[in-house]
């Protein structure tokens, strides 16, 4: 079998050594419940403000204003009990974490549309809402949102801002503070974090109401026994991306293979397409479609070469219907059903874009050469 | 602790997919045929297309042509062999159960698949009665 090339790291990133190293030690350390005010209970508690303190470092907030979560689902679906009843606004390709419990939980729920490549327009935000919800980058495309210029507009009309910056953090520079956003999601498992763990940031001052009642952990926002390990992993995986610079290392190492491997495909791969934007893009996703040939069979074509990816196909996920992104930005069920997304990590190298480069093309063609579907030549 | 399973599908229909039987490749007029049946949409994700050459009732040979995910595929290839040297009648009774279990199992949202290959070829079985 050849050697394994994992590109879904959108799905999630592999445990970085130095986080694996932390949380080894942490479970070595036999902390206590992190509310006891006996010795090994203020350890735990100790380790868990640093932590705190980490994250509130690589974003540019204060540590008061971080709460930790079960990862980005609970902080997102905290954000829609905060505004329970209310009226809300969110960008039509939001994950379905922002989309599903905004819609549960809200008066009403209006959808802000995207252009093409995926963005909003500030100017179509509504402005007779309460809060307004745009994510700062697609996990499906990797397009950045303007979410600084939403939240100043919003503002202005006294509306509340939350971003989902699940796959942005780590990848690209994240500050609240220049963001202006009152609230933020992220999740420790996108940066080389553990499952199961995330952040929502709650600027000081801004409305809450905790989504888990029954305990006064994370000063009353949400209950439950603290997940001691997970936060540990988290604050490791923060204080990596920070002392890493983790930004530039996407910026210089991961944007130009991800460049590499979008050229190499529409070179090498008929009737192949970018659904990507090729500007204001995240540097590690890269989302292509390929006429007459469906996503779930590339993905598990390439899985068999040991190649790991992911498809907007519906029939991946067992899903009725194919991905609400690519329906947003093309309204083409055939682009959507033939898509597949690529995306790459700090430890992905030119080998790995070689690899992919080398199997898809004769796999792709394989598959439109047994497709229902005729390929009409296009002259442009 | 369980072995992880190495694959998504059964192990039949993993080779199905990676090596699929009877599958037409390419321009589908250069494949002599007596009928063919085609169900399915590539809006909903999948299309199968069923291709026949009968003689004297019977199915002498079959290819067939999918639009579709790994289930589709495997379904389409596994049918063909189920139904080569059938006759039409024989073929017909070749249903999507049938063609499931040959499969050793397919999950449960992707039954559809067996529906939709016994359906493409009950299709190309009644184009070709039509013209008789």
């Amino acid at each position: 079998m050849s050697r394994r090339v994992y590109l879904d790291y959108a799905a999630t990133a592999p445990l970085l050594p130095e986080v694996q190293a932390a949380m080894v030690s942490a479970m070595k350390a036999g902390y206590g419940n992190a509310s006891a005010l006996h010795s090994t209970g203020h350890a735990a508690r100790c380790a868990i403000e640093d932590a705190r303190a980490a994250v509130a470092q690589l974003i540019n907030a204060n540590p008061e204003e971080i709460i930790f979560t079960s990862g980005g689902s609970e902080a997102n679906n905290t954000v829609a009990e905060i505004f329970r009843g209310k009226k809300v606004a969110v960008s039509a390709i939001e994950h379905p974490s922002v989309l599903g419990s905004m819609r549960a939980r809200t008066e009403e729920c209006k959808i802000i549309p995207v252009n093409q490549e995926g963005r909003v327009d500030s100017a179509n935000v509504p402005t007779d809402v309460d809060l307004v919800s745009v994510m700062l980058a697609s996990n499906e495309l990797g397009t950045l949102e303007p979410v600084a210029e939403i939240t100043e507009r919003c503002h202005k009309n006294d509306i509340f801002v939350h971003t989902d910056a699940t796959q942005a953090i780590g990848k690209i520079k994240v500050d609240v503070k220049s963001l202006g956003v009152d609230y933020l999601t992220l999740s420790a498992h996108k940066i080389g974090g553990p499952i199961g763990v995330g952040v929502l940031y709650v600027r000081k001052g801004a409305p809450y109401k905790p989504l888990i009642i029954g305990g006064h952990q994370e000063g009353k926002r949400r209950a439950g026994t603290s997940n001691v390990l997970g936060i540990v992993g988290l604050g490791a995986a923060a204080t990596w991306c920070w002392d890493n610079w983790s930004c530039k290392l996407f910026a210089e190492k991961v944007r130009p293979l991800c460049d590499d491997l979008r050229t190499r495909i529409l070179e090498t791969v008929p009737h192949s397409s970018c659904n990507s934007p090729m500007e204001g893009c995240l540097p590690n996703i890269l989302n292509m479609s390929f006429r007459a040939a469906e996503g779930e069979s590339i993905q598990l074509y390439l899985d068999a070469e040991n190649i790991m990816v992911s498809t907007g196909s519906a029939c991946a996920a067992g899903d009725i219907k194919p991905s609400h992104v690519l329906m947003a930005t093309t309204g083409d069920a055939e682009v959507a059903h033939s898509s597949i997304r690529f995306s790459l990590g700090i430890e992905t190298t030119q080998e790995d874009i070689d690899r992919v480069i080398q199997v898809l093309p004769g796999l792709v063609q394989r598959l439109q050469g047994i497709s229902t579907i005729k390929i009409k030549e296009e002259h442009d | 602790m369980t072995e992880p399973a190495p694959w998504v599908y059964s192990d039949t229909v993993k080779e199905h997919f990676l090596n699929p039987r009877n599958f037409l490749m390419g321009d589908e007029s250069k494949y002599p045929h007596d009928a063919e049946g085609v169900v399915g949409n590539p809006v909903c994700g999948d299309q199968m297309k069923m291709f026949i050459q009968v003689q004297n009732d019977q199915i002498v040979d079959v290819k067939w042509k999918t639009y579709g995910c790994a289930s589709a595929i495997a379904s389409t290839s596994a049918l063909s062999e189920l139904v080569k040297g059938k006759t039409l009648d024989d073929a017909l009774q070749v249903g999507p159960q049938e063609i499931t279990d040959y499969l050793g199992g397919l999950p449960q949202h992707k039954f559809h698949c067996s529906v939709l290959g016994h359906e493409a070829l009950a299709a190309a079985i009644e184009n070709y009665r039509k013209k008789e």
